[in-house]
């Protein structure tokens, strides 16, 4: 069993450096870790980074898992091995990038580029945003699948994730007390569907909708309140389609050895419970 | 007010609307704004919000005008009130039998602000047995305050505080009053005219400020500020268009001002006085910093 500690990072190619970086520090209110030729280092919270643009090709995207030590990412490579992945093991240079220790790499059943890391670097000094959007830290990400049955038995047999709760047969799957790190999203291809940033207080949801609203950043859902999670949210498209989240309030399961998943049946209410509607973004498509 | 004497006034109780179309407020009030429907009486309809036996009326024009009603303490504190009004040069009258049957109260003093808006002084207002059970669930608890247009600041600042009501906060000249715990039950707006700027009526919490956001864009129903939070009282506010002009606000989470007293604090005029969190009021000079 594959034990994901945390969701470390996300990675994504874009062909403009320079708008990527604008709208990570005047929109979505990020912190310029480290600014290279070809990549842009960004954090969120305490650790070096949370989210690194690359120069390149935007279907470029990659999320990085946080598991114990080098042993248990050796056995991590041998079992997706044993299981017919492609498992590339990182070199010191693309460590070095990534600020971690050591890494591998592989694609999960669907062809998402997943990386597992080991000791990801931290920062010395707190995180400093560049506007006030209240952002305390990157927290989960939306992942595309082609057959979400089939992806749910991967990251709940052979990682240790465990289901929350699904809306149809799209399962919001947690690795720690967190209700989800991982959502699954029905999609024809491989890709990242969005990236989650936790913000301080509901004010902050709301105030960004205004502050993003008047820039004119498309909102594409909320502000709304997930009655799965709990957490009150807005979706908003940044560079290159990608979209990204704010949310505040997700609830913690408490007694994991107890904890069943609810079942939601899928329609709108089930992904808001304030009656807010999808814009210019696709819902987990049940099918 | 003595420290160890109760208050003179202790809630903002009713409204009462002279409405150009009747059934088309009405109808506003039960199935959009969603207050419980409870009894039609001399022509008038009326609407419940909570524990009390009506809240909100509307009537056709011909049985009356329009006024809120303030609750006393008690019918000596209506002598009291009566005296000090007079005093000060506020014309008011006492409440006939009709008068008082028609606002569901003992007795009433019906007096005029210094901008001429009508100010019921009620005592002994009626309660209903019965709980309330609106028509649909927009989360309302309560008729919690108004908003009042001023022409005559002044004035009406005296008016309010013969009655006991003290300013907790300014926002330029915008005039925020309490007459209990809470940072204010009714804010004074400099206007071009008088009358009745908004009801606002308490929710249980924010999702239902939300779900009544999103009930209002879907059936386009204007809303003509909101949602938003007011900074000075850190209540969350959504205001909505209704009859005749007449804003019907859904509130939550007005702070309290705390047994310690503190000076009045002036904000600027400018919209983030009026919206922490970045809403506009659409055309409405009074909400958006247009009224100097």
């Amino acid at each position: 069993m594959i034990e994901l500690k945390d969701v470390s990072y996300v990675r994504l190619g874009t062909p403009d450096m320079a708008s990527a970086e604008s709208f990570a520090t005047s929109c979505l209110g990020l912190q310029v870790a480290e600014r290279g030729k070809k990549a842009l280092y960004l954090r969120s919270d305490d650790r070096q980074h949370t989210l690194c643009y690359t120069e390149g090709d935007p279907s470029n995207q990659t999320v990085g898992f946080e598991v114990e030590d080098e042993d248990c990412l050796q056995q991590a490579a041998a079992t997706l091995e044993r299981l017919g992945h492609c498992v590339q093991g990182g070199s010191a240079d693309d460590a070095a990038r990534r600020k971690v220790r050591a890494f591998i790499a592989f694609e999960d059943p669907s062809g998402n580029h997943i990386e597992l890391v080991v000791r990801p670097e931290r920062s010395g000094r707190r995180f400093f945003a560049s506007r006030d959007a209240g952002i305390t830290g990157f927290s989960h990400i939306g992942l595309n699948s082609t057959d979400p049955a089939r992806d749910e038995k991967f990251w709940t047999e052979v990682c240790n994730a465990r289901v929350s709760d699904r809306i149809g047969d799209i399962p919001l799957m947690r690795v720690n007390a967190i209700h989800h790190t991982i959502a699954l999203v029905r999609a024809p291809h491989a890709g990242i569907q969005h990236v989650n940033h936790q913000v301080q207080t509901s004010d902050d949801v709301l105030r960004s909708f205004y502050f993003l609203s008047e820039r004119r950043v498309p909102i594409v859902f909320g502000p709304g309140r997930h009655p799965t999670s709990g957490a009150r949210f807005l979706y908003f498209k940044g560079p290159d389609g990608m979209v990204f989240e704010y949310s505040v309030g997700v609830n913690e399961i408490e007694d994991e050895a107890t904890h069943r998943p609810r079942q939601f049946g899928f329609e709108p209410t089930s992904f808001c419970m304030w009656g807010s509607k999808p814009a210019g973004m696709a819902l987990p498509n049940d099918q | 007010m003595k420290p160890d004497s109760h208050p003179l006034v202790v809630s903002v109780c009713y409204i009462r609307l002279s409405a150009r179309e009747l059934q088309a407020s009405a109808r506003f009030a039960a199935d959009i704004f969603g207050l419980q429907r409870v009894a039609e009486q001399n022509g008038e309809i009326a609407f419940r919000s909570d524990n009390r036996f009506r809240t909100v009326s509307f009537s056709n024009g011909a049985s009356g005008g329009s006024s809120i009603g303030i609750e006393v303490w008690d019918e000596p504190a209506l002598d009291e009130i009566e005296k000090r009004l007079n005093k000060s040069g506020f014309a008011s009258s006492r409440a006939s039998a009709s008068d008082c049957e028609r606002r569901y109260v003992q007795a009433a003093l019906l007096a005029k602000d210094g901008s001429g808006n009508s100010v019921d002084l009620v005592a002994r207002p009626t309660q209903s047995g019965r709980r309330y059970f609106p028509s649909r669930d927009a989360g309302i608890t309560q008729l919690h305050g108004v908003g009042m247009q001023s022409t005559d600041l002044e004035r009406d600042l005296q008016f309010w505080k013969e009655l006991g009501a003290e300013v907790s906060d300014w926002v330029g000249d915008i005039a925020y009053l309490r007459i209990d715990r809470l940072h204010h039950r009714i804010a004074l707006y400099p206007a071009k005219q008088r009358g009745l700027l908004y009801a606002a009526f308490e929710v249980e919490t924010l999702d239902n400020i939300m779900q009544n956001s999103y009930f209002m864009q879907e059936r386009q129903i204007k809303i003509v500020q909101g949602p938003g939070r007011q900074p000075c009282s850190k209540q969350i506010f959504l205001h909505v268009e209704g009859p005749d002009g007449i804003i019907f606000s859904y509130v939550n989470g007005m702070s309290e001002m705390g047994p310690g007293h503190r000076p009045a604090r002036q904000f600027p005029l400018v919209l983030e006085s009026l919206c922490e969190w970045g809403s506009e009021a659409k055309d409405v000079p009074e909400l958006s910093a247009g009224v100097s």
